[in-house]
């Protein structure tokens, strides 16, 4: 109509629309990966309550508080909560997952690094929410 | 024409690479797993790269809109609807 040229807005569009296929298509992706659970993974319960963790290991070997993890296992969570909602985090390890009653959330993980790692409720849950940690112990495989 | 060529092969590529990468990655054999703070971060930083890039771009397209057709410009011209007079 106006007689320019009008290749650069074509380009302009183009490019815009690439990136955001390639932001879409590389979330995608990465969260496709993420989701994979290993055949082998460990299962762990954990619930959530005011104010503590509580974990379940396969055996029946129950931990409050803590969780003792060995290095390069892999380990899935079955995540729930008994009162109100939580969000079980493992900062070190990039774990992030809302604990909602009467809901069964999965996450898993594998530690690849030994040591002691803070675990905590990153959801707002009630009067002693800053308080509401717990430890992660991983150890050395065979230690 | 050469720029729906160009674009669809922009977007066939942005298409396959992440399918191909997809097929090759999240090894499931005992011993050998993601490392989800790898995948995780580097998603964000190649992202954070696109927003920043994508950002200035923009932002950099508007500073250059105000100043070179802003009326002081020594360049500006009225269009053919303005100069006529009639609004």
């Amino acid at each position: 109509m106006s007689g320019h040229s009008t290749w650069p807005e074509w380009v302009y569009v183009g490019v815009v629309i690439a990136l955001l296929c390639y932001v879409g298509a590389e979330a995608w992706n990465i969260e496709r990966i993420i989701e994979h659970v290993p055949e082998d993974a460990e299962l762990i319960k954990v619930t959530g309550q005011q104010w503590l963790w509580t974990f379940e290991h396969e055996d029946g070997t129950k931990e409050i508080g803590e969780l003792h993890l060995e290095k390069g296992k892999a380990y899935r969570f079955e995540i729930t909560s008994k009162d109100v909602i939580h969000s079980f985090n493992i900062h070190e390890y990039t774990v992030l997952l809302d604990a909602v009653p009467g809901k069964i959330n999965h996450v898993w993980f594998s530690p690849n690094v030994a040591g002691e790692f803070d675990i905590q409720c990153r959801e707002y849950c009630g009067l002693i929410h800053y308080n509401m940690r717990g430890t992660l112990f991983v150890a050395d495989t065979g230690a | 024409m050469k720029v729906i060529i160009g674009l669809g092969m922009v977007l066939g590529l942005l298409v396959i690479l992440p399918a191909v990468e997809h097929a090759f990655a999240a090894g499931s054999e005992v011993g050998e797993y993601l490392d989800r703070k790898v995948a995780i971060w580097g998603l964000f930083y190649r992202l954070m790269i696109i927003a920043f890039t994508v950002g200035t771009v923009v932002s950099g397209m508007i500073v250059w809109l105000v100043l070179r057709f802003r009326e002081s410009n020594p360049k500006a011209k009225p269009t053919p609807y303005e100069a006529s007079g009639d609004w």
